[in-house]
């Protein structure tokens, strides 16, 4: 038995050390796309009485969020936060999508906004709380 | 799911303790309320449903699974109710 254990240690530790490389590490990066795409949320919210403002503010969360889902695709091991980006950025463009067709309710765009604020934030607890 | 069952599934959802999640139930609730004031169309609702699912898309924890079923049957149920409705 001892001797099993002293042959697999080895094929255990190559085993942690190819899942530390695998799993998505901390990127300073990905966190300054999200804060800015929550920030601009949040400024978003505050001007939906004025249809242009807000129409405007439409078109610029939603190439932040399209940034993100671009810088997201090819960085290794990081399906699910292209995923997540991807989902962020569907909900932004619809926004855009929305303001095509005025007049926009006041109500539709503070919800939104607030929306994408949500998603955003859900993506932004799962990276911030990756390893270094 | 009648109305009332979506309120209950929304108020058990808000008190779960996942702060995600009850945030999410109060978003919900909000929106069915904008709909019922008629400050929303059928039409927006539905975008702001379909923008819920894609956030539910997000949650990958496997510890608020449950949650997220139970939030995507309320979706479902609330676009089910508007499609009678409108």
């Amino acid at each position: 038995m001892k001797k099993l254990i002293l042959l697999l240690l080895p094929l255990l530790s190559s085993c942690a050390l190819i899942d530390a490389y695998t799993t998505a590490h901390f990127n300073i990066n990905e966190y300054q796309h999200i804060v800015d795409v929550r920030t601009t949320a949040r400024t978003g919210v505050t001007v939906c009485k004025d249809q242009i403002k807000a129409s405007a503010l439409a078109i610029v969360i939603a190439e932040k969020t399209q940034m993100l889902m671009i810088y997201e695709e090819h960085l290794p091991s990081n399906k699910d936060s292209f995923k997540a980006a991807t989902a962020l950025n569907d909900i932004a463009q619809g926004l855009v999508k929305r303001y095509s067709n005025p007049p926009v309710p006041e109500t539709f765009c503070k919800i939104k906004f607030e929306g994408i604020d949500n998603a955003a934030g859900v993506v932004q607890h799962v990276i911030g709380n990756r390893p270094y | 799911m009648t109305l009332d069952e979506i309120n209950q599934a929304l108020a058990k959802l808000a008190n779960s303790g996942d702060e995600t999640f009850a945030h999410a139930a109060t978003y919900v609730s909000q929106l069915i309320q904008q709909v019922q004031t008629s400050q929303l169309s059928a039409e927006d609702m539905a975008e702001l449903l379909r923008d819920m699912e894609r956030q539910m898309e997000i949650i990958q924890d496997a510890g608020q699974l449950k949650l997220k079923q139970d939030m995507n049957a309320i979706i479902k149920g609330v676009f089910t109710l508007a499609s009678i409705i409108y």
